[in-house]
């Protein structure tokens, strides 16, 4: 095999050993993690990587850098301090360390070598066969310590690992902190992607609320009705009435919970009675909704038709007309939400809006009692419109209208 | 122009993949200590958000924890004193948030925490919102407590402990604590309090001396597994908490069941619980 291809089939396997072994950071007996030492070894030798040129790091002036590695409980901290200490190009970097010493560069303690004090060892790794009497710091490089090697302290391998060879000791505690690596954000959503995701859901939404307007249409028609009719005559009364209800609406769950506990019975009922509680208050709410949608809808039908276009005037138009109308609020931000500011009020005035649909729905629902009462619903006539002329023209129910008398003959 | 309308509902999907907004930063932080000559482990044990693992470390290890944790609000707490055995480790939110989970990428965060089953150990664990699995078997436990606030968290005594454990305390808050084995924790008293949740409390296994148990429950759910034979006393104010009495003899407020003197094992249940349902289940001692 030539030259070139070897080289190339011995990336290739370097590329093929999975990368995420390289970035945990497990403390490993042994040698550490094959895989991972295999990869190194490969990338280092074919990529030429030695990293920077091992030599001393400098002290720093009074004003300078200083790091202190006799408590390694704040690895964060210490990583913070350490990037922050690194020149450009390295060899600037200038350094202090209580109680011991700095360097840039793979480093080596021989096994014929003690170290007394701390060793911080910058953009490489430390290996390890003789003694150190202190603690160990890497940045961006693995700790080893071979056999027959002591370290007579604790170790933090920042952005590396830490190995154990054979007998290799570390009396201390041994930390190793992983290199932070922030994945790429994707790129923002695209405005036709923003578009579409807001027209998808407000779609889903409509649809979804068509489908229960037609359910109620089909089969809670009268009570629908009768809630629409309250939103169309008592529309102020009716918003506050819901502004009042939801302020209630917490409390009245609260009391109803304790209520019910004080007493054996209710206590048993209380399961059932929350479970109820929260679906009426959901009922009320998307059903004063539809009533709202079905209201608007039956005005615009109805001056469409005064305007002699030809529709048929049925409550399921009403509510899919109504509800074209809400949606149609939306559309605006569906279509400019992505506008900066525009887009932020658009959405505010979509809510405000239905929010108060929504208010005046809940607050008509609850002033006719689920469309049961029609006190507000403008289909009681007056007293003072009882008049003996109505009441003559107009059949009443059960009351059979009385025949005009004949004419008597003059 | 069906292309080109096609092409753009493919483009506005294609920028719809959440994948492609994903940019946290999680963390991997390890820390191992060997044994030296600790006579003694006080651990405060602190974790938010996540997985949780807790297990006996293997031999001449005096504690390690293997942590995986959202970078941007979380940084890993490892410190210890030698001299006086403290040790306090965990994730600390950035910030002054506590605990507190905020954030989906906490909720992604592992851990994997030992302690030397040799040296006598007292671990105080707070644990938020997290899944935790807890193997305290065979360890050398002198006290204990547990306090979870939206956990699901198991506590396995899969061994008996050894050493001497003055108390054991679960403090539920909206959790669900199921605590195998209990009778091998050997904890002279043991005690579970609680807001809303559930504690399911297992006395299966060997048991090492009488115990005591204290619960105190607002709200929820409390399971007593205990082998047939076992001498149980339980007294207490119960608030709507029925109370399934099959097995007990009363006399007066206090429940015993029969033979309760001459029981091998003996348990002394006093029970504070309101609106809680205590089910009463007998198991075969295997």
């Amino acid at each position: 095999m030539r030259a070139g291809n070897r080289k190339a089939a011995l990336l290739f396997v370097a590329a093929l050993i999975p990368v995420g072994r390289l970035v945990a950071a497990p403390v490993r007996d042994g040698g550490g993690h094959v895989p991972e030492r295999v990869r190194r070894l490969l990338l280092a030798t074919l990529l030429h990587d030695n990293g920077p040129t091992p030599e001393v790091v400098q002290p720093a002036d009074s004003q300078g850098h200083t790091v202190n590695p006799a408590h390694l409980d704040q690895p964060l901290q210490l990583e913070r301090e350490l990037r922050a200490s690194l020149g450009k190009p390295l060899g600037a970097t200038r350094l202090s360390v209580t109680g011991g010493s700095a360097r840039i560069g793979h480093y080596s303690v021989g096994s014929d070598e003690t170290i007394h004090g701390h060793v911080v060892v910058l953009e490489g790794s430390a290996e390890v066969h003789g003694r150190v009497e202190g603690n160990v710091v890497t940045l961006d490089g693995d700790i080893t310590v071979f056999p027959g090697g002591s370290i007579i302290g604790d170790v933090l391998s920042i952005g590396g690992a830490v190995h154990k060879v054979g007998n290799g000791t570390i009396s201390g505690t041994v930390q190793a902190l992983e290199a932070l690596v922030t994945p790429p954000a994707g790129p923002p959503a695209s405005i036709m992607g923003q578009i579409l995701r807001h027209g998808a859901g407000l779609a889903g939404l409509v649809l979804t609320l068509t489908v229960l307007g037609f359910g109620l249409v089909t089969f809670g028609r009268p009570n629908l009705e009768i809630v629409s009719d309250t939103v169309t005559h008592s529309f102020g009364r009716s918003f506050l009435a819901g502004l009042l209800g939801q302020v209630l609406v917490l409390p009245t769950f609260g009391m109803l919970v304790i209520g019910l506990a004080l007493t054996i019975a209710g206590a048993l009922l209380l399961p059932f009675a929350i479970a109820v509680y929260v679906l009426l208050v959901l009922v009320t709410t998307i059903g004063g909704l539809l009533a709202v949608a079905h209201a608007v809808g039956e005005r615009i039908t109805h001056r469409r038709m005064a305007r002699g276009i030809v529709v048929s005037p049925n409550s399921y138009r009403y509510v899919v007309t109504g509800l074209g109308l809400v949606a149609a609020i939306w559309l605006g931000w569906v279509a400019f939400g992505w506008v900066p500011v525009a887009g932020t009020l658009m959405l505010m005035a979509a809510g405000l809006t239905t929010w108060t649909v929504a208010t005046v729905g809940f607050g008509a629902a609850l002033l006719s009692r689920g469309g049961i009462r029609e006190h507000f619903a403008g289909r009681l006539i007056a007293p003072e419109m009882m008049t003996d002329e109505y009441l003559w023209a107009t059949p009443q129910f059960g009351v059979p209208a009385v025949q005009r008398p004949p004419k008597q003959p003059e | 122009m069906r292309r080109l309308v096609l092409l753009g509902v493919v483009l506005g999907l294609h920028d719809l993949d959440p994948s492609r907004c994903s940019g946290q930063a999680m963390r991997a932080f390890s820390v191992t200590r060997p044994v030296a000559a600790e006579r003694f482990l006080h651990v405060t044990l602190d974790f938010g958000g996540g997985t949780v693992v807790l297990v006996p470390a293997s031999a001449g290890e005096l504690y390690g924890l293997q942590l995986r944790y959202d970078a941007d609000r979380s940084a890993p707490v490892q410190q210890y004193d030698a001299r006086t055995g403290i040790l306090h480790l965990g994730v600390a939110s950035v910030g002054s948030m506590g605990v507190r989970v905020t954030s989906r990428a906490q909720l992604e965060q592992t851990a994997r925490f030992e302690f030397s089953p040799d040296v006598p150990l007292a671990l105080f664990a707070t644990l938020g919102a997290s899944d935790a699995t807890i193997d305290l078997g065979g360890m050398t436990l002198t006290e204990l407590e547990i306090r979870s606030t939206a956990t699901h968290a198991t506590v396995d005594f899969s061994r008996p402990t050894r050493g001497t454990c003055k108390s054991a305390t679960f403090t539920v808050g909206a959790a669900q604590v199921d605590v195998r084995h209990l009778a091998q924790a050997g904890c002279e008293a043991l005690r579970v309090d609680g807001g809303v949740g559930g504690a399911s409390l297992s006395f299966d296994g060997a048991w090492r001396r009488d115990l005591s148990l204290v619960v105190d429950l607002a709200m929820g759910r409390l399971t007593l597994q205990l082998p047939r034979g076992t001498g149980v006393r339980l007294t207490g104010q119960r608030f709507l908490a029925p109370f399934d009495s099959k097995g007990f003899v009363r006399t007066g407020d206090i429940w015993t069941t029969a033979g309760y003197e001459r029981a091998p094992h003996k348990l002394t249940v006093e029970l504070k619980a309101s609106m809680v349902g205590i089910d009463v289940q007998w198991i075969e001692q295997r």
